[in-house]
């Protein structure tokens, strides 16, 4: 191959041997999830996919692809055949029925009118 | 409710068949959520044709990348002093780097990252024509790391307010990452621009040769591409062609000409009225020549795609795990 | 006393330099994905340790870290032919039994170094641990896994050992003038250093059959004097295309 690139250059002839190439199934490995710590206190986040062979590898490959430029304290790896989750279908499963506020603090904000309301009927009376 | 996503990686062949037996219920839920301006994530139900479409596009954005790195990586070796070796060592990683992002975005549609990789290598999946073009000189490295990577930013801000999930996502840190492209390449170009006669003279030629395939670099112009009325209903196809390269022409083209750099195309103006940038019509032969593999480079490009494949085959299977079986990824 | 102490920056220099040079060879061809990533990040941090380097000089009135790189003739190095031999046949065997090799010898350079009574280079050398440690787990990692993985890898490691033996012997070739560094405290005997690499790496080698016997002298004699400024017969290649845009207009900017 002509090529410009002395790279190239230099993996010839072996370079144009190869004509037709057929990756097979899991040819680049399964995947893991990757889930970066950026500060101490805070929550480890996912931030995307990779292929790797093992979980040290994962980790060593994760390092460079997801926290080269990140600031992280701690890197996760996780299988993605490790991870359960919910269905889309199931989206209305996070979804309340009937009023909670009851268990929410703007539940409670006719407590103060309750106690002025009692306050005025008092005054007359002083 | 729950489980994780087993695909068999050519079920997507079989999808596009289906597009008539859409759910009508489904499909007005799906697109009502996207005119909320809410984003599609890989486990929602979408029409067979958002995901082939959605796929196809990605796809072609990840091979881009990894292709992308080849004309750039050429120079690596012979980059003129520390800071330009690293950084140009540092631009090429990003590019592989989000190849791997927009593969494992794709992945999260049903399609293997095998599957495409025998795609692109089998000619079946394009990339973009562009990286067709050889980087002759180091001069060269400049003008595609400022204008072919302000292209780029251009085409991918405008994705990024797209509708798929992952693909959004994968964009937002690609955007951040071409950022710093950018403002390496415009050094460069004016470390020659205000370099020596032969620096300027060499930028300058290197432009002229440049300039046809960046007018090439977002398409056809609208009247002769083809409508693609669902893929904007969808934010998929999110500007046309012809705004985009509007855009480009409208933040590049000054910026050509206060460096004292002419542009081969002496029509190039913009219409004071209108506002648009009027130019010579690029010669849309050559981009369909180049495309359907007659360009000066595409033989190597792949040659050397097949080669880095095979090359690196021991290697992998060589740690392949005895038991793995592939499992979607997630997000 | 200057001269020696240039001398030895310029080892470890030149070594990195061209290290990260040869690395960066495979950015975009690398096996997958995601090691040609993370090789390449080893190439930056090699290619800036040098760069380093070099700066320790520039702050005593020497040249500037480019112009040690760039604008040397070739008897002026002093960097091992380990670094300087080529990605041969782009064999990923090859280009990771080097890296193995030379980030064992780093990993043992830089500990030594931190207790340097030359102060500018204890402290780049702790700076620099942290790097190395990513480069010396990536390299074992990959080492102690590929050994013990399929009869190709084995096959294709064995050659690579037989190929690179005498020149990573060869990186433990003493210094011009090294017994006045080593009473200065400046840096152990080159032979201490031989000898902790080799406790390093013979127990991870061993295991997977990739040790064998130091080389013979009449291996390693033509690799000697590297240090004093002999070049491999790579070198010529290697240096022209490291300086093919520099060195086409040498007074510019760029």
């Amino acid at each position: 191959m002509n090529s410009l690139d002395p790279r190239i250059q230099r993996a010839e002839p072996r370079l144009s041997r190869i004509t037709e190439v057929q990756l097979p199934p899991l040819d680049h490995w399964p995947t893991y999830e990757v889930f970066v710590q950026r500060t101490r206190g805070g929550h480890a986040q996912h931030v995307g996919s990779l292929h790797a062979p093992d979980p040290d590898l994962a980790l060593i490959l994760a390092k460079e692809q997801y926290a080269r430029r990140s600031q992280c304290v701690s890197l996760w790896v996780v299988p993605t055949e490790a991870i359960l989750w919910t269905s889309a279908e199931d989206e209305d499963l996070f979804h309340p029925a009937t009023d909670k506020s009851y268990r929410e603090p703007q539940g409670y904000l006719h407590t103060r009118e309750r106690l002025e309301k009692y306050r005025d009927r008092l005054k007359p009376l002083s | 409710m729950y489980g994780n996503l087993v695909v068999r990686p050519d079920d997507i062949e079989n999808w596009g068949k289906k597009v008539h037996e859409e759910d009508p219920e489904k499909l007005a839920e799906f697109e009502a959520r996207i005119d909320r301006g809410e984003k599609i994530e890989p486990h929602d139900w979408m029409p067979f044709e958002y995901r082939r479409q959605l796929i196809r596009l990605i796809e072609q954005h990840a091979h881009s990348e990894i292709i992308g790195a080849l004309p750039e990586g050429t120079w690596i070796t012979r980059a003129p002093n520390f800071r330009r070796k690293l950084a140009l060592m540092a631009k090429v990683q990003d590019e592989v780097g989000h190849a791997q992002l927009l593969y494992s975005a794709a992945e999260t549609l049903g399609k293997s990252r095998e599957a495409m990789i025998n795609d692109l290598l089998s000619g079946k999946s394009k990339y973009s024509n562009i990286f067709n073009y050889p980087a002759k000189t180091w001069a060269d490295t400049a003008i595609i790391a400022w204008l072919v990577d302000a292209g780029a930013i251009i085409n991918q801000t405008t994705n990024s307010k797209g509708s798929y999930g992952p693909y959004v996502r994968a964009l937002e840190r690609i955007c951040w990452e071409e950022s710093f492209h950018l403002k390496y390449g415009y050094d460069s170009v004016v470390h020659l621009a205000t370099g020596t006669p032969r620096q300027r003279a060499t930028l300058q030629d290197a432009l002229n040769r440049w300039w046809r395939p960046l007018m090439h670099f977002f398409g056809p112009p609208d009247q002769q591409s083809i409508h693609t009325e669902k893929l904007v209903r969808w934010k998929v196809k999110l500007a046309t062609n012809d705004e985009m390269r509007q855009q480009f022409l409208d933040m590049y083209v000054p910026k050509i000409w206060e460096l004292g750099l002419t542009i081969p195309d002496p029509f190039l103006h913009k219409d004071p009225d209108t506002g648009k940038w009027i130019y010579t019509d690029p010669d849309w032969e050559e981009f369909w020549r180049v495309i359907n593999g007659n360009g000066p480079c595409n033989k190597e490009r792949l040659a050397v795609r097949r080669f880095a494949e095979e090359n690196g085959r021991w290697v992998r299977d060589a740690l392949r795990p005895k038991n793995a079986h592939y499992v979607t990824p997630l997000a | 006393m200057l001269e020696n102490l240039q001398t030895l920056i310029l080892a470890l220099a030149d070594d990195d330099l061209f290290m990260g040079h040869r690395h960066a060879e495979w950015i975009g061809l690398g096996p997958i994905l995601e090691e040609d990533i993370a090789f390449a990040s080893i190439a930056q941090d090699e290619t800036g340790h040098a760069q380093a380097y070099y700066q320790i000089l520039t702050d005593l009135g020497l040249p500037s870290p480019d112009e040690w790189a760039f604008r040397r003739q070739p008897q002026d190095f002093r960097c091992a032919h380990l670094v300087e031999l080529p990605n041969f046949d782009y064999d990923y065997a090859i280009a990771l039994l080097r890296h193995f090799l030379y980030d064992a010898a780093e990993k043992v350079r830089l500990q030594a170094l931190t207790q340097s009574t030359y102060e500018p280079l204890s402290l780049l050398a702790r700076r620099l641990q942290s790097e190395e440690k990513y480069h010396w787990l990536h390299a074992r990692t990959w080492i102690e896994r590929l050994g013990r993985s399929t009869e190709e890898a084995h096959q294709r490691l064995l050659a690579a050992r037989d190929l690179l033996w005498p020149y990573a012997w060869a990186l433990f070739e003493p210094l011009p003038n090294e017994p006045e560094m080593v009473s200065a405290g400046w840096v152990p005997p080159s032979q201490t250093l031989r000898e902790e690499w080799v406790t390093l790496i013979q127990p991870i080698l061993e295991p997977i059959g990739l040790w064998k016997e130091p080389p013979a002298p009449a291996e390693l004699t033509p690799l000697l004097g590297a240090r004093h400024g002999h070049r491999s017969p790579y070198f010529e290649q290697l240096y022209a295309e490291f300086t093919e845009v520099s060195a086409s207009e040498p007074e510019a900017d760029w």
